[in-house]
């Protein structure tokens, strides 16, 4: 009976192992999703509203998942409160915050990095294309890890029940 | 012994205004330098020019001094810190908040309108859309006004405008050539107007201000930053003719005062207000009437004896020098020129 119930416990653990590796692999694609709409409210407050920068990074702060609002949020903060400081320094600053939360890879982060850059330093026009560049940036990231979630995901889910399965085989 | 302790106060306003509502907009080097020079050149700052590759030149009164890397004003260009890009980079995006896509009305007009009224002039390479200056890249220089309000500098041309017993205020014309106080004059005499006047035994009015260039109230987002009295509404950024017939049907004011008239639609706008029984302060560009008399709409306002009082400004005895007030008759109403009391560089 016992011997049943132990089996139970580890086929499940090594599962539950499995699931929480491919929801990881989920976590991606979404924040990817996440920061493609945070940046299209971005737009929005840009073009229509034309919002001093802190104001529109709060509102677009205000209005996102965690953890895309601590990047937003931090951006603000970094403008805000350190004096002299320029928009593309405060937004890497935020970038720093951000990247150990959130589950993006580097080349997700370079993009948003060469985002910073150009941010707030243009006319209206030029901003928009930036943002709109951006997006089809994140958005071509997003469809490489979606690809990517689809293959490992799977992968992780079977392998870990089957690695619990086996793992029950060899001890008795 | 008085008058030391008020002038110290005064430097020591005018530092902290400095500190607090300037530097915060100058990129590092630039501002280091700055926080060092002397307080009393501070006292006396009124521009602070900022040109690609070229010397950082302040305007202390009426003299022009550069600066070295340790803050010390000097009078050759020698071993003066030179502007580069980056600064000009830094400057504009402090002063646009990291948001030049916010500054579209303020890029076409060259100029923007900081937190306590102070103003920042520039100018780049214009773009143009269909033959209209649609906004402008590659901006080179900039150049920071200091506003600096000087309370009671209309105080001695008050007693002037008004109508004996109790009878209102006359239309009222300050004419001056630039630099010389006029548009610190007439945020003055909105203020007392609408505070009203202890000393004269008059009650303060509603006035309404249109400043179409946010140099009266120094507006920062709609908010006026300068004293304008108790009793003023503020129409800013909005063109002078329409404002006035704005305000006249949207706030009921018994004064209306705007800043240097002379357009056609002007003169328009001018002859409503007098049949809405609504007073009108205004100043305007000049020397002399004979000097009016060369454009049009204003000979057009000056011959019908529009203004009841002709205020002429110099700098004959300093900057705000009021050089002569006439009635609308032409007679002379001060037989010797007044000083200004402290507009601008004051001694």
């Amino acid at each position: 009976m016992i011997k049943f119930i132990g089996a139970g416990l580890v086929v499940s653990g090594a599962g539950f192992f499995g699931v929480t590796m491919a929801r990881n692999y989920a976590r991606r694609p979404w924040q990817l999703r996440w920061l493609q709409s945070a940046l299209q409210m971005l737009e929005t407050e840009i073009a229509y509203a034309s919002s001093p920068l802190p104001e529109a990074l709060d509102h677009v702060a205000r209005s996102c998942h965690h953890p895309i609002e601590i990047l937003f949020q931090g951006a603000r903060e970094e403008l805000k409160e350190r004096e002299g400081v320029t928009v593309a320094e405060a937004w890497e600053a935020a970038i720093k915050k951000f990247q150990p939360v959130s589950a993006l890879l580097s080349s997700d982060i370079g993009v948003l990095v060469s985002f910073g850059r150009g941010l707030g330093r243009s006319d209206r026009e030029e901003q928009l294309k930036n943002l709109a560049l951006t997006r089809e940036q994140l958005r071509l990231q997003e469809v490489a890890a979606e690809a990517e979630r689809v293959r490992s995901e799977r992968m992780w889910r079977i392998l870990g029940f089957l690695v619990g399965i086996a793992m029950v085989f060899i001890l008795y | 012994m008085a008058t030391l302790s008020v002038s110290v106060t005064a430097v020591i306003k005018d530092t902290t205004v400095f500190a607090e509502e300037i530097l915060p907009f100058l990129p590092q080097p630039v501002r280091g330098m700055l926080n060092r020079i002397p307080p009393i050149a501070i006292d006396k700052l009124e521009e602070i020019r900022i040109r690609e590759d070229q010397p950082l030149l302040l305007r202390v009164g009426d003299k022009h001094y550069f600066i070295n890397e340790q803050g010390s004003l000097l009078d050759e260009p020698r071993e003066c810190y030179r502007i580069s890009n980056q600064d000009i980079q830094r400057t504009l995006q402090l002063i646009s908040e990291g948001s030049l896509y916010a500054l579209e009305e303020e890029l076409r007009n060259g100029y923007l309108t900081l937190r306590g009224g102070h103003r920042v002039g520039f100018v780049g390479r214009a773009v143009l859309d269909k033959g209209r200056v649609k906004t402008l890249k590659y901006i080179s220089s900039l150049n920071f006004r200091l506003a600096r309000q000087v309370k009671g500098c209309a105080d001695k041309i008050l007693p002037f405008l008004f109508k004996p017993s109790g009878g209102g205020i006359y239309h009222t014309l300050i004419v001056s050539p630039p630099q010389c106080g006029k548009t610190t004059l007439l945020r003055d005499l909105v203020r007392q107007l609408s505070n009203g006047v202890v000393s004269l035994r008059v009650a303060g009015v509603n006035v309404g201000l249109v400043d179409e260039r946010s140099e009266i109230a120094g507006c920062f987002r709609g908010k006026p930053q300068n004293d304008v009295g108790v009793r003023t509404d503020v129409l800013d950024g909005c063109p002078k003719a329409e404002g006035m017939l704005m305000l006249i049907r949207s706030m009921s004011p018994r004064v209306v005062a705007t800043d240097e008239i002379g357009r056609q639609e002007d003169a328009v706008a001018l002859e409503e207000m007098l049949h809405a029984g609504i007073t009108v302060i205004s100043t305007v560009h000049g020397s002399s009437l004979e000097d009016l008399g060369c454009r049009p709409a204003l000979r057009y306002i000056l011959e019908n004896r529009v203004f009841e009082r002709i205020v002429f400004l110099g700098r004959t005895m300093g900057p705000g020098t009021v050089e002569g007030i006439i009635d609308g008759g032409g007679k002379k109403l001060l037989d010797r020129p007044l000083t200004g009391t402290g507009v601008k560089g004051r001694q």
